[in-house]
Parts: structure tokens; C-alpha cells; sequence
């Protein structure tokens, strides 16, 4: 499609290590840096942040938040990922191709999280230093281009303009050139509510993301095309339930709508394609959106515990859980690119875990506090009981 | 005689005094000297093919993962020693095959109808194989320390008490080596050259 395909491939057992072999031993050397049981432990167990911060400085996070005096949560989320994005920067900067495009895919994805932030602070007339603060730090692209993005205005060739002066050199470009084509040939005069034309296109963007991604990968073959196949996979079906659920209740799930605009968000890869989101279009509310994955068994169970009630998980809390235990799995055979997403999802829901804890801390709400996913965890539910380590 | 085209496959035998009867006297027509110093360069060259090859895939592994856990360093040095083992048994075979190969006590240009045909054709073919068996065999070896290398140097920087289990694996990938360097030795045993006409 967009990405050219990789001009060797990722190598077998035997001959990985010529190019990779030092990344990825860097990167599974970094699995060492996530937290323990015994660390979530003693953080749940603490009263006040100022304890938080002292379980902290025992960690690997130790160098992170010693430069903060008083650690509220947003605080340590901004030093955790910027830790993390040191360690991906080292990695990219040490990869060889075919590997550092493989990780610059993995930016691809906060590049438009921040085209998109950027985009809708326009939109509400916020001040674009602000927004460029608040921008990932994985997806940040030349400074001159983020500065530029405010000259949108909305209308007819509002986005047109947009991609012609702004977006056309980012990496993300492709994705939004195959947007503007899409849609000028499914729909001339969109009369939708400027939030619902946000969504459609942060999802359209996405859709060709995770399209772009997967084909690489299996243009990359061996085991980085298994892995990475079934984990692109799980995000795209993971999507399309999330914007069939989302949609419920917005002018997105009016009939008329569902056939032309909803389905073309459904990515093109993942085990609900094709058939499962052929019957995911019609769907009008949670009952027959139940009764779709009710075919699928592995997301009858997730959508059993959001059917359930919401009290003890939410369904984003299932599918972080599903994720996680995917994930490790990456974490298992070596000489494949694998590792390199797992370790950069497994370290946001890490970020996310801490986040959840501080914030639990903060508010005094002791008896939330342990609904979060713990990352290579002895007492997963997927795990026997009794494992040595 | 002229040469005319030939017309059926009989025709096709070539008659002149510098052509080959068929594949047999090709092969039997090389000299021992020769498929003997093959042989040493296989054993030596394949040995060292599969050693580089297991060194840069364990020795990859093994500075990347101790930038994390620097304690990995020296142990996981053991790895690389067992991959250069290999290469020393091409070194010993070849020096053993080289120390066989004699030239005749007297220079002459067509040798002696007395002279040790079946001695001389022996001590050919026993060293060129030898060589196979030592060079082949030292690649694949060097190949799975290499491979199994890598993956106790990243193993040990996450959990020390693997390392000792995950050598074990090393050790029976080097005594692939080990057979065939032995295999040699029993095949090149009996390979003398001779160095002068039988009295």
C-alpha cells in the first residue's frame, strides 16, 4: 500500500543476529526494568504519595522520580513515559533496517494521536504551545509542521489543505492522502457534526495504520509475521468493537450511516474480518452486538464481562487483560521484531498501572485500587499458581 | 582422421589420447596430493566458518544484553569459548592431515611402476574425507552453540540460576564437534603417503 515493502528480510534463527541481534538482546535486557508483584505490592500498601514516591526510588523508575520533589499523577506519568521513550529512542537509534522501520510503525501510531490533538485544539481555539506540550512524546514530528497544523480551517478543502501544506512530509501523510481518496469517493457532502468527522478520521487513520503495519509485517515473514499477524490482528478486532460500542447513541449509528460511514472504519485485517464485521454494520445496540461476538469465542468471554454489568471490570479492562497476556506471549521466542511492540505496549500499560495507583492513593480510595493489570505477573489468571522465579 | 559430427551417442566417444574415458578416470585421474590438501582446507575452512558464525551470534546477544546486567560478562564468555573450541579441532585435524603429506624421497616426473598405488589412492581419499567429516560437522556444531549462546546470554541477564541449565544444552551442541573431529582421526589413522617405490 503506502510503505514500501522491506528490502530483506527479518532472518531466521540463524541468521538474525547479524543485524538485530544486539537490539534485541538491549530490549529484553529492558524486560528486567518492569515492575514486580512485590513492587505492586508494597505501592498499594502505601497511604501517602510522598510513601508512593519512596517504593518508587526502589524501582527502575528510581532515576525518574528523583527529580520530582512532590510526584502527583500526572507528574509520573509525564517521567515514566519519558523514561520509556529514552529507552525506545536508544533502541531506534542502535536498529538497522528492516528493523527501524518496523519501529518507526510503532511511532506512526502517536504521530496520529498528536496530528489528531492538534487538530481538535484547533478546532476549540487552544493555544498551540499548549498543545504541543501535551503532544506524545514517541509521535512528535518537526516542530515547524506541528506549528503549522493550526492554519486549518474548516470547510469544504479544509482538510484537502491541510494534507497539501501541512501533512503531505509526514510519515503519516499516506494514511491521511488514502483518507481524503476515500472519502471523496464514497461521500461529497458529509453533513455530520464536526466531532463525529473527528472520530471518523482518527479511526480512518488508524484503520490504515494498522493495514500498513500488518502487511510489512507479513512482508517480513518467519516469526515476526506469526506474532506480529495474530497481535495486529487482536488491535484491529479490538477497534471495531470499540467504535461499534462508541458509536451507540451518536448520528454514527443511524441506519443510513452505519452502511456508508461506520463500515468503512473497520480495519481490513483481524479474525472479526470479513465476516464478523460484515454483521458488526448492521448492528443497532449492545443486545445485537452481543449476539454478533457471541460467534467468536474469544471475545464472547470479554463481552460476557461488559454483558455482566459494570461494576467489577469494564470491557477496556478486559481487553487490557487479553492484551497483556498476548504480549508475554511475544516476550517468549527469540529472533523475531515481536518483542519490540510488546515491549512498548507492555510499558504503557505499565505507565498505565502506575497512574491508576497514584491516582487511588491520591483520592483515598483504597478499595479501587487493585483493579489494574499487573505486566509479567506471578498470579495472573493465565498463569499456574506456583511458579518458581 | 578428420572429426565428423557424431551422428548416435557411440559416435560421440571422443578417441584422442587427451580425452577422458568417463567419469571414473576424471575422478581417479585428480592426484591424492591434491583431494588430501582439499581435504586439509575444508577441515580447516568449514571449521572456522561454523566458529565465526557461532561467535557473532552468541557475541551479539551477549553485549546487548549486558548493557542491562553487566555481571553477564564474564560467564557468558564460556559461550564464545565453546564456539572457538570447534575451531580448534579444524586447526588439529589439519595439522595432523598436513604432517601426512610427503613427497616422494626421489624427484621424478612419471612414478615408478613398483610405487604403492592403492597406499597412495588410500591416503588420498582418507584425508579428503576427514577433512568433510571435521569441517561439516565443526559448522554445525558452531551453528547451535552459537544459537543456544544467545539465548543463555539473554536468559542470565534476567535470571542467574538459568545459566548453568541452559550451558548443558551448549555442551551437547560442542560434542557435535567432538564426533566428528574423532571420525577424522579413525579415518586419516591409516593414511600414509608413500615416499618411495615398493622394494
Amino acid at each position: 500500500m503506502t510503505t514500501p515493502a522491506p528490502q530483506s528480510d527479518a532472518g531466521n534463527l540463524s541468521t538474525f543476529n547479524i543485524l538485530h541481534g544486539f537490539t534485541e538482546a538491549l530490549v529484553r535486557g529492558m524486560r528486567s526494568s518492569f515492575m514486580k508483584d512485590s513492587d505492586y505490592h508494597h505501592m498499594t500498601q502505601c497511604d501517602t504519595l510522598d510513601d508512593f514516591r519512596l517504593n518508587m526510588t526502589e524501582t527502575d523508575y528510581s532515576e525518574s522520580v528523583a527529580d520530582i520533589p512532590n510526584l502527583t499523577p500526572s507528574g509520573l506519568q509525564e517521567a515514566a513515559l519519558e523514561k520509556m521513550v529514552t529507552e525506545f529512542k536508544y533502541l531506534r537509534t542502535q536498529a538497522v533496517e528492516p528493523l527501524g522501520q518496523f519501529l518507526d510503525f510503532i511511532t506512526y501510531e502517536y504521530m496520529i494521536e498528536n496530528v489528531m490533538l492538534l487538530l481538535k485544539g484547533t478546532l476549540s481555539g487552544r493555544d498551540i504551545n499548549e498543545l504541543i506540550a501535551q503532544c506524545h512524546p514517541l509521535g512528535m514530528f518537526k516542530e515547524s509542521t506541528m506549528r503549522s497544523v493550526p492554519t486549518f480551517e474548516p470547510g469544504p478543502r479544509g482538510y484537502d489543505d491541510l494534507y497539501q501544506t501541512v501533512l503531505v512530509d509526514t510519515p503519516v501523510g499516506p494514511y491521511f492522502a488514502q483518507f481524503l481518496q476515500d472519502s471523496a469517493v464514497h461521500g461529497g457532502s458529509r453533513n455530520v457534526l464536526e466531532e463525529v468527522e473527528i472520530e471518523i478520521i482518527k479511526s480512518s487513520l488508524i484503520k490504515y495504520w494498522i493495514e500498513d503495519f500488518a502487511a510489512y509485517c507479513s512482508k517480513l515473514g518467519g516469526e515476526t509475521a506469526t506474532i506480529m499477524g495474530d497481535l495486529l490482528k487482536v488491535r484491529a478486532d479490538t477497534n471495531a468493537i470499540n467504535i461499534t460500542l462508541n458509536s451507540f447513541g451518536t448520528p454514527l449509528n443511524e441506519p443510513g450511516m452505519r452502511f456508508s460511514d461506520r463500515k468503512r472504519l473497520y480495519p481490513a485485517v483481524g479474525h472479526l474480518y470479513p465476516a464478523g464485521t460484515s454483521m458488526l454494520v448492521d448492528v443497532g445496540d449492545e443486545d445485537e452486538l452481543g449476539r454478533v461476538l457471541e460467534l467468536f469465542p474469544q471475545y464472547s468471554s470479554i463481552w460476557g464481562v461488559h454483558a455482566g454489568g459494570g461494576s467489577e471490570k469494564s470491557i477496556d479492562d478486559a481487553f487490557y487483560e487479553r492484551d497483556v497476556q498476548q504480549l508475554e506471549l511475544a516476550f517468549e521466542g527469540q529472533m523475531h521484531f515481536g518483542v519490540f511492540y510488546a515491549f512498548v505496549k507492555l510499558k504503557e500499560q505499565e505507565i498505565r498501572n502506575l497512574v491508576w495507583i497514584s491516582e487511588c492513593i491520591l483520592q483515598g480510595q483504597k478499595d479501587e485500587i487493585n483493579k489494574f493489570v499487573p505486566v509479567f505477573s506471578q498470579h495472573a489468571p493465565w498463569r499456574k499458581s506456583g511458579g518458581r522465579r | 582422421k578428420s572429426k565428423t559430427a557424431p551422428r548416435t551417442m557411440a559416435d560421440a566417444t571422443c578417441t584422442s589420447e587427451f580425452c577422458n574415458a568417463g567419469w571414473s578416470e576424471v575422478l581417479t585421474h585428480m592426484s591424492p596430493y591434491g583431494y588430501a590438501n582439499f581435504g586439509i582446507a575444508f577441515g580447516l575452512g568449514l571449521s572456522v566458518v561454523g566458529a565465526a558464525w557461532g561467535i557473532w551470534l552468541t557475541g551479539s546477544s551477549l553485549v546487548g544484553a549486558a548493557v542491562k546486567a553487566p555481571r553477564i560478562r564474564s560467564k557468558n564468555l564460556i559461550s564464545v569459548i565453546f564456539c572457538e573450541a570447534t575451531a580448534i579441532y579444524g586447526v588439529i585435524m589439519a595439522i595432523i592431515l598436513a604432517n601426512k603429506v610427503k613427497k616422494p624421497d626421489e624427484a621424478t616426473y612419471f612414478l615408478d611402476e613398483d610405487w604403492d598405488f592403492p597406499g597412495f589412492y588410500y591416503a588420498g581419499y582418507g584425508m579428503f574425507s576427514a577433512g568433510l567429516s571435521v569441517g561439516l560437522t565443526n559448522i554445525a556444531s558452531g551453528v547451535s552453540v552459537g544459537i543456544a549462546g544467545s539465548s543463555c546470554a539473554i536468559a542470565d541477564a534476567q535470571d542467574p540460576s538459568l545459566f548453568v541449565k541452559i550451558l548443558i544444552v551448549e555442551i551437547f551442541a560442542s560434542a557435535l564437534g567432538i564426533f566428528g573431529i574423532i571420525v577424522g582421526i579413525i579415518q586419516s589413522n591409516a593414511c600414509t603417503f608413500p615416499i618411495a617405490p615398493l622394494e
